[in-house]
């Protein structure tokens, strides 16, 4: 904590012409401050619960110094301008966390999560390296700043850079634990829980964030777009569903991770760029949460345990519920933009109202059937988590972080018709526990599809996790 | 019971012998595990209960020799505790003269002990066949076969046991656990990719429907012999312990609740599932492995063999109990001859309180006597006899308060509230498991995240900081403040469903009365305190309430019993019995909170005016005590001087794992007048029971104590003895990597692995040093030795334990004097050195 206290305050009492040029070597916009203030937040509250959490556990001190350049790096890297130093301060965190990972080097799942993704990781970091290459070659230069403004001036990006971003892309998903690469996100819960914490709060997200510090650039390559939608979409589908099938808390919120980073990725794509990182600064803060909180599930369990019994969801209840609860979601998008007069990303919002509508529905139909009161309340309900969006989309819109205009129809339809399936999957899985499909297709997905069990064999023969 | 199989030449004979002998070697095996309550009710178990019809020390040869399981601290710990003087050279000579070997002397033990340590290569555990085919195999650059299963069995048992505690997806439950675990088999392709088996599927097909022929057909497979089928399967069972103690308990519940359809057969499952991987190992391994499997098998260690290292070991065991045996005793014997304060002083106690027998309350206890002359203070077990569940009402929650060796005979529910606030709980508990829902249930979690994730900001903060850290008031999930001050207790049926009359509330009164030996003497206040933790973010919290209730707070049984005892009808009744309430005693419940020693009292309003002042002074007396109790505490947590603050920051705080000590270090229990321990500095760690045997003619109430609370407080002392002597099986490992399984089932020590049961690392050590010494349970009884005997005599339960050497027993003479029971008499002075 000490050292980015230090720079903070070294900072405001630097002479003009160095706070001149530390305007070339930083990047100060909301996007900056929304980080900043993020890192904060949570850097604090996972340094004050580790403290007392690890008490008598050796490795405490190492904890500290290993958070504490972390969060150095991370607080370099929301406010660097260079993508050279973006990259180093990424692989930075990237070596603090694999040292964090092996917090107890005796238990030999640990080392092997750790040694997958340290392998990962640096088969990013080539692909970064490469992709910082291409870039300075093409567009003679690294600030991001800019990059972003000659995409702006001139509307078009040079075939070399337009390359790198997508290699970009590829670091972004081989970090943010993508399918299939993300068994060791969900394997974390080898070290201890702020690691956890840190980890599913913080670190994971970082991808999302250097792609939106090249929103305007990524804004003209269809086919970077189209790259992140498909794979954030692959990823948040499959790994929804395997979320639906985890009984552990901790691994069921590790997969909750895996599927909102690929939201997050397929926000990028469709160039709602304000969206990404509303849910990466969102995301976040419920993930820190959740982590740390994870020692209360039993309170939970048995609070729940108070409702009545769930009556399993009929069909008709659903499909009465599902008219409502879209047109609730998409008017109350179209009546926001309206009044707040935005004039881009009406398409954008919209679309994302389908899935806030598909969302809603079963929560409506559990409330269909019983009183009408209570049927009256969920509505009520639902017409507040509407609200609730909503705001968060006008704050998110006024943030001046850009926004894709034409968002594409291909990627769009992607995106709606796998959302469209997964609604339909998990709504008929829940429906109908007892069919042949439900029967035959729980055991795979609980397998989680069998997507990790080659890369840990190969780490076995790379890396093993013990000396022989 | 078959009798045991002989080594016939004939081939086939054997064969058929084998089929005979597999019902039996399972049903043994299966019945050779102790159940493990989930951690919405973690109660302490003795996990050798099942195994305490044998002795000891045979039992420990026999686990270390099928599991690796220690029993014993190593002996480099014990050589410490002789250097530090924990134990002497005379506790040795003591326990060799009670051992088996009386010929060795205490220079001869600690030389055993010091070179045990060369000699632990004989103390290999059995191989098992995923033993064998790993070391065939170069396990660095490959996943171990054993790590492999035993994650695979604890993947599928915790999804199957789920049952929507955190999956919304399970697996079929009606083809029960080895069913649906053999369809999953049939596709399973792990195997194939991650281990390099590409055989499995195809022979996963092929096992046979039900899990007693897949048992039969895999040890056809495995040709082990018919002698050691069953420390065969033990062993099987063994390496997945924490399951298989789930299964227990599910049996256990069943026969207690019969609450569980087909529980008693889920262990067999369970073994038939282990004992196929065994086989489908065998069938797909090499001809090196399949050799070294047969020589394998032909060369187990035997079970039961003992060393003098053991021997060795044990004495020392015994030693270090000896040493604070003794010392005890002298403490009891200082008093001499106690007196009798209903005879010969006979002026009124100024305050009658009633705690738990748990060995907490005994430091606030001391300290409540403390404050004025006149104070009485009573153990009694802190369920306060009230054999009931709980149904907070409005819901399907529903709970034991009792002791979990109980079946419970009474329903209780919440009483005072109007249908309006009922229906009100109801719906507002449907809405808020709908919003949970929406923040879990796939798709929704997306939007559910930009809706309210930014709103956790003010969360954190406020865990962090410990802003209105008061702890969650779950039994009144959904009511509104007003219901919820409004809230009472009443008896509503009887476990037939019949209504509970006068009668029954009657003799509930009188049989706790006559339970706590109180007498004929009754303050102008009686407190019936029992008593909860406090801890946050704690997947086991509940361990550390009380174990009388099931792991649940007292405050349900201690309201109950205080609204029962105020009752002018049951008063009436009583009086016909002999027990006479005077109408100026007026009974408060309270609740000790162990974390930070404050007491509340319940229903105050309910109080009749003339009894305020008295009300006050009471509280006055406990907020002293409080204070009194929490600085003695704070020695041994390491808190500073402003002790209130220390404490409460420890039961708030989100990231404490050491909330408080629970029940470390008890080793002794006492059953007496509180006459007899008054003014002993006990340390909180002996179980008081109040006893006067002049009220027990018929040796009814001594009898109760020593079958049930007696039982009580051993499941808790050996839960603390095994998690200490061995956490890799009978511990939870460390707290910082735990990950609740299912809601509430049990815990992963980080992603996956076998269920873990028992206590954590942190319940148990400081992260320098253990805090609890692992000592049997040494019981004192102040009673006559043939009402004792008698006792014995009539329970083969006590028998075993105490002949296998799993508790001790001291008889407390009427002088102070104490003699110790052995199987062959009663010890009234130990053999001299």
């Amino acid at each position: 904590m000490t050292t980015t206290h230090d720079i903070f305050a070294s900072l405001t009492q630097l002479p003009a012409p160095i706070l001149e040029a530390s305007a070339t070597l930083f990047l100060w916009n909301t996007v900056t401050f929304a980080m900043l203030a993020l890192v904060s937040l949570v850097g604090i509250v996972i340094w004050r619960f580790a403290h007392t959490y690890l008490e008598g556990e050796p490795g405490r001190g190492m904890f500290k110094l290993m958070l504490a350049i972390t969060l150095a790096a991370v607080f370099l890297l929301a406010t660097a301008d260079s993508l050279l130093v973006l990259s180093v301060c990424w692989l930075v965190t990237s070596l603090t966390l694999h040292r964090m990972l092996t917090y107890y080097p005796d238990r030999e799942a640990s080392l092997l999560v750790a040694h997958k993704k340290f392998l990962l990781s640096r088969l990013g970091d080539l692909s970064l390296a490469a992709a910082l290459v291409m870039i300075w070659q093409g567009a003679g230069t690294l600030s991001i700043s800019e990059l972003n403004d000659a995409a702006l001036a001139s509307g078009q990006v040079d075939e070399l850079t337009s390359l790198g971003s997508i290699f970009i892309v590829i670091a972004v998903i081989l970090r943010t634990a993508q399918l299939p690469f993300h068994g060791w996100l969900i394997q974390v819960m080898e070290a201890p829980t702020p690691v956890s914490a840190l980890l599913h709060a913080g670190i994971v997200n970082v991808g999302g964030f250097v792609l939106i510090r090249l929103a305007d650039v990524i804004n003209l390559l269809p086919a970077t777009q189209t790259l992140l939608v498909v794979y954030g979409t692959f990823t948040a589908v499959i790994a929804t569903l395997i979320m639906m099938t985890r009984v552990s808390i901790k691994v069921n919120l590790a997969w909750s991770t895996c599927a909102q980073m690929g939201f997050m990725l397929l926000q990028c794509g469709l160039g709602a760029w304000h969206l990404a990182l509303l849910h990466l600064l969102a995301h976040s803060i419920y993930k820190a949460h959740a982590f740390l909180t994870s020692g209360s599930t039993v309170e939970r369990w048995r609070f729940y345990s108070h409702a009545p019994r769930l009556e399993r969801l009929a069909a008709w209840p659903l499909l009465l519920s599902l008219p409502v609860s879209l047109g609730c979601a998409l008017g109350s998008t179209w009546a926001v933009y309206r009044l707040l007069g935005f004039d881009h990303g009406v398409e954008t919002a919209l679309g994302f109202a389908v899935i806030l509508g598909l969302a809603l529905s079963p929560m409506l139909a559990r409330g269909l059937g019983h009183q009408a009161r209570t049927a009256g309340q969920r509505l009520l309900l639902l017409v507040g988590l509407c609200a609730s969006v909503m705001l968060w989309h006008a704050l998110s819109h006024w943030s001046g972080v850009p926004i894709l205009a034409e968002p594409s129809a291909l990627n769009w339809s992607i995106v709606l018709v796998c959302f469209t399936l997964l609604f339909a999957l998990q709504a008929g899985m829940i429906m109908w526990p007892a069919s042949t499909f439900t029967r035959n297709f729980q055991p795979r997905l609980y397998a989680g599809l069998y997507l990790d069990e080659i890369f840990t064999r190969l780490t076995f023969l790379v890396w093993p996790p013990r000396k022989s | 019971m078959q009798a045991p199989a002989n080594t016939m030449p004939n081939a086939r004979h054997a064969s058929r012998q084998l089929d005979s002998a597999i019902p039996v070697a399972v049903r043994q095996a299966c019945s050779r595990i102790a159940p493990s309550w989930p951690l919405d009710r973690f109660i302490a178990v003795n996990p050798w209960w099942q195994l305490v019809d044998q002795p000891i020390a045979d039992v420990s040869e026999r686990l270390n020799a099928l599991a690796g399981v220690a029993m014993t601290m190593p002996p480099a710990w014990y050589i410490d505790q002789y250097r530090h003087g924990a134990i002497t050279d005379a506790d040795i000579a003591e326990a060799i003269a009670l051992s088996s070997s009386p010929r060795l002397t205490p220079a001869h033990v600690v030389k055993l002990l010091e070179s045990a340590g060369a000699a632990a290569a004989d103390t290999e555990r059995r191989s098992l066949m995923v033993d064998v085919i790993d070391k065939t195999r170069d396990i660095t650059h490959h996943q171990s076969w054993r790590v492999f299963v035993v994650t695979s069995i604890s993947q599928h048992c915790a999804a199957y046991f789920d049952e929507g505690g955190q999956s919304l997806l399970s697996p079929d439950r009606t083809l029960g656990l080895y069913g649906s675990w053999r369809l999953q088999a049939g596709f399973d392709h792990s195997p194939s990719l991650l281990m390099g088996a590409g055989a499995f599927i195809g022979l996963a097909r092929q096992l046979p429907e039900s899990a007693i022929d897949a048992i039969a057909w895999a040890l056809g497979v495995l040709a082990v012999p018919a002698d050691e089928l069953e420390p065969y399967l033990h062993s099987l069972l063994l390496s997945c312990n924490g399951w298989a103690s789930w299964c227990a308990y599910r049996a256990w519940i069943g026969k207690v609740e019969a609450a569980a359809d087909g529980a008693e057969s889920e262990m067999a499952d369970l073994l038939a599932i282990r004992l196929c991987w065994e086989a489908l190992l065998l069938q797909m391994a090499d001809d090196q492995a399949r050799n070294l499997w047969a020589s394998t098998i032909e060369n187990w260690r035997p079970v039961s063999a003992s060393n003098p290292a053991s021997d060795a070991i044990w004495i020392m065991q015994h030693a270090l109990e000896i040493h604070r045996q003794r010392d005890l005793r002298t403490k009891l014997a200082a008093l001499g001859v106690i007196a009798n304060d209903e005879v010969d002083a006979p002026s009124r106690p100024a305050l009658q309180a009633v705690f738990c027998i748990d060995v907490r309350s005994e430091v606030l206890r001391r300290a409540l006597e403390a404050c004025a002359p006149g104070i009485q203070t009573i153990g009694f077990a802190g369920f306060f006899g009230m054999p009931i569940e709980y149904q907070p009402i409005g819901t399907h929650a529903s709970r034991p308060q009792l002791p979990g060796l109980l079946s419970p005979a009474m329903r209780v529910t919440d009483a005072g509230l109007s249908e309006a606030q009922v229906h009100a709980r109801q719906a507002r508990m449907r809405t808020l498991g709908d919003v949970k829902r929406f923040r879990t249930v796939g798709l929704s979690s997306f939007p559910f995240v930009e809706a309210l994730g930014l709103t956790f900001a003010w969360s954190l903060v406020k865990e962090s900081f410990r802003i209105a850290a008061k702890p969650r008031d779950i039994d009144g999930a959904g009511l509104s403040d007003d219901a919820r001050s409004r809230r009472g207790f009443e008896l509503v049926a009887k476990a037939d469903g019949s209504a509970v009359t006068l009668n029954d509330r009657v003799a509930l009164a009188a049989g706790m009365l006559r339970g706590m030996s109180i007498g004929q003497q009754f303050a102008r206040i009686l407190l019936l305190a029992g008593h909860g933790s406090q801890s946050r973010n704690n997947p086991h919290a509940s361990g550390l309430d009380c174990g009388a209730c099931c792991g649940q707070s007292g405050e349900v049984n201690a309201r109950l019993a205080a609204a029962l005892l105020n009752d002018p009808q049951v008063r009436r009744g009583l009086a016909l019995q002999g027990i006479v309430i005077p109408a100026d005693t007026w009974v408060v419940a309270g609740l000790h909170n162990t974390t930070t020693e404050d007491v509340t009292l319940y229903d105050l309003e309910r109080a009749p005016a003339s009894h305020r002042d008295d009300l006050a002074q009471l509280q006055r007396w406990l907020a002293a005590a409080a204070d009194a109790a929490r600085r003695e505490r704070s020695a041994g947590q390491g808190a500073a001087a402003s002790a209130r603050q220390a404490f409460d920051a420890r039961a708030q705080d989100w990231a404490q794992t050491r909330p408080e000590w629970g029940l470390a270090g008890n080793w002794a229990f006492v059953a007496a007048p509180r006459g007899r321990t008054a003014g002993c500095q006990l340390d909180g760690q002996v179980f008081l029971h109040e006893y006067r045997a002049e009220l027990d003619s018929d040796g009814t109430i001594l009898q109760a104590i020593l079958t049930a609370p007696v039982i009580v407080a051993h499941w808790i002392n050996m839960q603390y003895y095994a998690s200490t002597v061995d956490q890799q099986h009978y511990g939870s490992g460390n707290k910082v990597l735990h990950n609740v399984v299912g809601g509430h089932i049990g815990v992963f020590e980080g992603n996956s692995g076998d269920l873990r049961i028992g206590l954590s690392r942190q319940s148990l050590h400081d992260g320098r040093r253990w805090m609890h010494d692992p000592r049997r349970l040494s019981v004192f009884v102040e009673a006559g030795r043939e009402a004792i005997q008698r006792v014995i005599d009539a329970h083969p339960m006590l028998q075993s334990l105490l002949h296998n050497g799993w508790l001790h027993l001291f008889q407390i003479e009427g002088d102070g004097q104490s003699a110790c029971y052995t199987r062959a008499g009663w010890l009234d002075e130990r053999a001299p050195m």
